[in-house]
């Protein structure tokens, strides 16, 4: 039986049924427990992709939660997860076949973080940890399965980042400011489970600020770099990851909308000097709103700036995670 | 047992139906992909006719160099469509209408050129 089972996983790998990595083979006693840890039946219709003809039935998303290998106790997020990624504002196939290299971005948030395990410490950006790799490696297969019109569409991602094969950040339980989803509209006391097309995370290092405004300031000059998609011709906006030790300094000095505010105001780079460098096109479109000679933000409002609390303590780091510019709405669903 | 289909464009798709079989018995294994109810789209490489159709998807510079397209293409003879069509988002899918449309032009289509 193992030998089969092997022979199962290679015929998965050989045949376009999996992100590149080995899969549990989506065998139908497996499936089936998993709708009904999701709470569906096979032939729901969670999804349609009508300019693809595509409608998306809840056995595909049970079938890749198994592959990915999530437990069935995920079942409820998984459900909630899966609604996010086939909400039509979140544009799935123009995350999986843009030029960006996106992937889906999951943070996890409220009491479901600690019931289900998902580490929110140590390494929280990649952590080793069953909860947080699968959840994350189910949501870059969903993209990767419903977002390429059955197979025929092509990832035209120049270099992408490994994000691509799981990316999901889970916040602290208890938090110095309001957890993550209220940003987005949910009370406070909900589990949540949010998404958004990103790049990869950049690594903010301060260790010897002392106070929060030098490390809202490394933050900010980290989204303000040549390099920064955000110039291009729109805004995706930030998700800026404080963990605790960062944290300590900037709640003595700002409230998480002051926060955001301070960097919306300092964070900006001379309009003239981007387009000298070939950041903005001389003959820039209306929508990119260029104004010659000013302070340019790479945000196009500041509610494009979201705050998580996570990672580990005993080391001054934060993180800028750029959102994709392609999709810039924020899903948020409640966990029930 | 697999039926992995190639495509006109050289691309081969997932399987549709994958098994598992032990010694005595076989089970399928749950597709994951969703597939669209009809046919996909088939993209034909040779052009019909001797005509460009040119598509602006609004990146920076794609009307630029759309109508610079336009102007070199036709000093070598091409004929080329003087409207210029618009696609108002890059990033997300050509509205059905539009793709129905284009579907039955028998040129060439050119869409999505940027910088």
């Amino acid at each position: 039986m193992a030998y089969e089972t092997l022979q199962d996983i290679e015929n998965c790998m050989n045949n376009g049924w999996s992100d590149g990595l080995p899969v549990i083979p989506p065998y139908g006693s497996l499936v089936d427990e998993m709708l009904s840890a999701m709470g569906w039946q096979a032939s729901d219709v969670i999804g349609e992709i009508p300019d693809q003809n595509i409608v998306i039935r809840a056995e595909k998303a049970a079938a890749t939660a198994v592959m990915a290998g999530c437990k069935t106790e995920y079942g409820p997020l998984l459900k909630s997860l899966s609604l996010a990624l086939l909400d039509p504002k979140f544009n799935i196939s123009g995350v999986e076949v843009t030029t960006g290299g996106a992937a889906v971005l999951v943070i996890v948030s409220g009491p479901i973080v600690k019931q289900l395990g998902f580490e929110h410490g140590a390494n929280a950006l990649g952590a080793n940890n069953r909860a947080n790799a699968t959840v994350g490696r189910f949501a870059q297969m969903m993209r990767y399965f419903c977002g390429s019109g059955g197979g025929v569409l092509v990832s035209h991602g120049t270099v992408g980042h490994p994000g691509r094969l799981s990316f999901c950040i889970a916040e602290h339980p208890t938090t110095e400011w309001e957890p993550y989803h209220t940003q987005h509209g949910l009370p406070a006391t909900a589990s949540a489970v949010s998404i958004m097309s990103a790049e990869g995370p950049n690594s903010c290092n301060n260790h010897y600020g002392e106070t929060g405004a030098s490390i809202l300031d490394t933050i900010g000059d980290c989204m303000n770099h040549y390099g920064q998609t955000a110039w291009y011709y729109r805004s995706g906006g930030f998700v800026v990851v404080i963990p605790p030790d960062h944290m300590a300094l900037v709640k003595e000095q700002f409230s998480r909308e002051q926060a955001a505010q301070y960097i919306y105001d300092q964070a900006r780079r001379q309009t003239d000097d981007l387009t000298n460098v070939g950041r903005i096109a001389k003959q820039p479109i209306p929508y990119a709103e260029v104004e010659d000679h000013s302070m340019r933000s790479p945000l196009k409002s500041v509610d494009q700036l979201s705050f998580i609390e996570c990672g580990g303590e005993g080391g001054r780091f934060s993180a800028v995670i750029p959102r994709w510019v392609g999709s810039q709405q924020v899903v948020c669903r409640p966990i029930e | 047992m697999t039926d992995k289909t190639p495509t006109s464009g050289g691309l081969t798709l997932p399987s549709k139906q994958l098994m598992s079989c032990g010694d005595i018995t076989c089970e399928l294994l749950v597709d994951p992909i969703p597939r669209p109810a009809s046919e996909p789209i088939k993209v034909t490489l040779k052009p019909k006719l001797s005509r460009v159709v040119l598509v602006d998807h609004l990146k920076p510079n794609s009307m630029a160099i759309l109508k610079l397209t336009q102007t070199i293409l036709r000093e070598r003879g091409v004929e080329v469509d003087d409207q210029i069509l618009v696609k108002e988002d890059a990033s997300r899918p050509m509205p059905a209408a539009m793709l129905d449309s284009l579907s039955q032009e028998g040129g060439l289509v050119l869409c999505g050129i940027s910088d």
